[in-house]
């Protein structure tokens, strides 16, 4: 898995030549810089380990962007990216004693980079398992004017499960929470007595529940 | 979040001077030689096995013995090197001949030995005396390892604190074998193989946080 994700990093030009960094500094120029103007990763380093802090700066600020460029390879959100970059980074710090001044700057700064590109990963791959982006469309709005579709689609269905019912308990159910009838008014209409009435109210809305839960388990 | 930059001035403000890591083999020399420290220290404490002599004629005893200190020592020699960043996963590679005839020499003795003296040859008294000089050589020896290891927490831990155990498990069998006065099949093999095992089982549900806590402590 590891050969799998830690691809070979861009070409590192910075080190190739790094022989000759030192003795063909120009005598006036920054102890820093290549022959061809550009910083030498390797002399900063050297610098560093010895508590040079503008030396360390330097260094930081130049691996930074190269970094950031390796981890956007792999990684795709930028948020994730810029996180891997300072854990790189942090790293470095850590263990900026490991690094061997006879040995090239790259691979040591690759292969630290590799390490924490794939725990960036492995931290996406476990976020991506439990959590799921917050889209536009998840969002709802307090006005009931952004939620007509659902309230719409909600009482059909409840439309729907109500004429689903027996008769008797539909009419209950219509006049006296639809139509907002009182019992004793209902009773009048329709000659049922108000204990009929409030049993049918009652198993009306028990099926009812039972009606809507199913279809939501169906849909 | 702090942003990178801010981060940059936190990390240039800590920078100070450091003392860099010694050659990979100088330090597993250092390893080594705390390794026959140790031996010798259990040597002297514990005595050699009466047989010793003896035992030192017998090829497979010999080829045994330094087949795991081989082991232990190019397995000290392959973490030390790849727990640099940037050196080869290849060097993990370097032990495994070794490895191979160590094993293969284990299981060879245990078989002929089986025969000669049975598995009933041992007694509590013998187990609790190769208990003791395993812990003896073995546990100062992971510790050692650890603490010169510690700043593989950060970058490749188990592979690197596999490959230790292997180092420590190598160096202890050589004591257990060069200590320990009977043959005592099942408990050889099992500290051999069941030390190695457990290390590296241990070190590899554990490893992170092995030297995480070092880390921690140093």
């Amino acid at each position: 898995m590891r050969s799998r994700t830690h691809r070979p990093g861009p070409p590192l030009t910075l080190v190739e030549n790094r022989q000759g960094s030192g003795a063909s500094d120009p005598p006036g120029g920054t102890p820093g810089n290549r022959a061809d103007g550009r910083l030498d990763w390797t002399m900063l380093m050297i610098r560093s380990q010895a508590g040079d802090r503008e030396a360390y700066r330097l260094l930081l600020e130049a691996v930074t962007p190269y970094l950031r460029t390796l981890a956007a390879r792999q990684i795709n959100n930028r948020n994730d990216v810029e996180d891997t970059v300072q854990d790189i980074l942090l790293t470095l710090h850590t263990v900026r004693h490991t690094y061997d001044p006879t040995r090239p700057f790259g691979p040591w700064l690759v292969a630290i980079a590799g390490r924490r590109i794939v725990d960036g990963l492995r931290r996406q791959g476990r976020q991506g398992a439990h959590e799921a982006p917050f889209d536009p469309e998840h969002e709802t709005f307090a006005t009931p004017e952004a939620n007509l579709v659902e309230n719409a689609s909600e009482a059909r269905a409840l439309h729907e499960a109500i004429d689903a019912l027996p008769p008797g308990q539909r009419d209950a159910i219509r006049m006296l929470k639809l139509e907002e009838l009182s019992l004793k008014e209902a009773s009048t209409m329709t000659g049922v007595s108000i204990a009929s009435l409030k049993v049918a109210t009652h198993r009306a809305m028990k099926n009812l529940r039972k009606l809507i839960e199913r279809r939501g388990v169906k849909s | 979040m702090t942003t990178t930059s801010s981060l940059i001035d936190s990390l240039v403000a800590d920078a100070k001077p450091v003392r860099r890591l010694g050659p990979p083999s100088v330090r597993a020399i250092c390893w080594l030689l705390f390794a026959v420290l140790m031996l010798a220290l259990v040597a002297v404490g514990h005595g050699v096995r009466p047989d010793l002599m003896l035992k030192l004629h017998q090829p497979a005893f010999v080829t045994n013995v330094a087949a795991a200190m081989i082991t232990g020592t190019l397995a000290a020699l392959a973490s030390f090197i790849a727990s640099v960043p940037g050196r080869s996963r290849r060097w993990l590679l370097l032990p495994v001949p070794a490895l191979a005839v160590w094993i293969s020499t284990i299981s060879y003795g245990c078989l002929t030995n089986w025969v000669n003296i049975g598995p009933e040859g041992m007694s509590a008294g013998e187990a609790a005396q190769c208990f003791a000089t395993l812990a003896l050589t073995g546990i100062p020896l992971s510790l050692m390892m650890l603490i010169m290891l510690r700043h593989a927490a950060r970058l490749a831990p188990t592979p690197i604190a596999m490959m230790a155990s292997l180092a420590v498990a190598g160096m202890t069998s050589v004591a257990l074998s060069l200590f320990h006065p009977i043959d005592a099949t099942v408990m050889i093999l099992m500290w051999n193989f069941g030390v190695a095992v457990m290390f590296l089982v241990v070190s590899g549900f554990g490893g992170r946080r092995l030297f995480g806590w070092v880390a921690l402590k140093g």
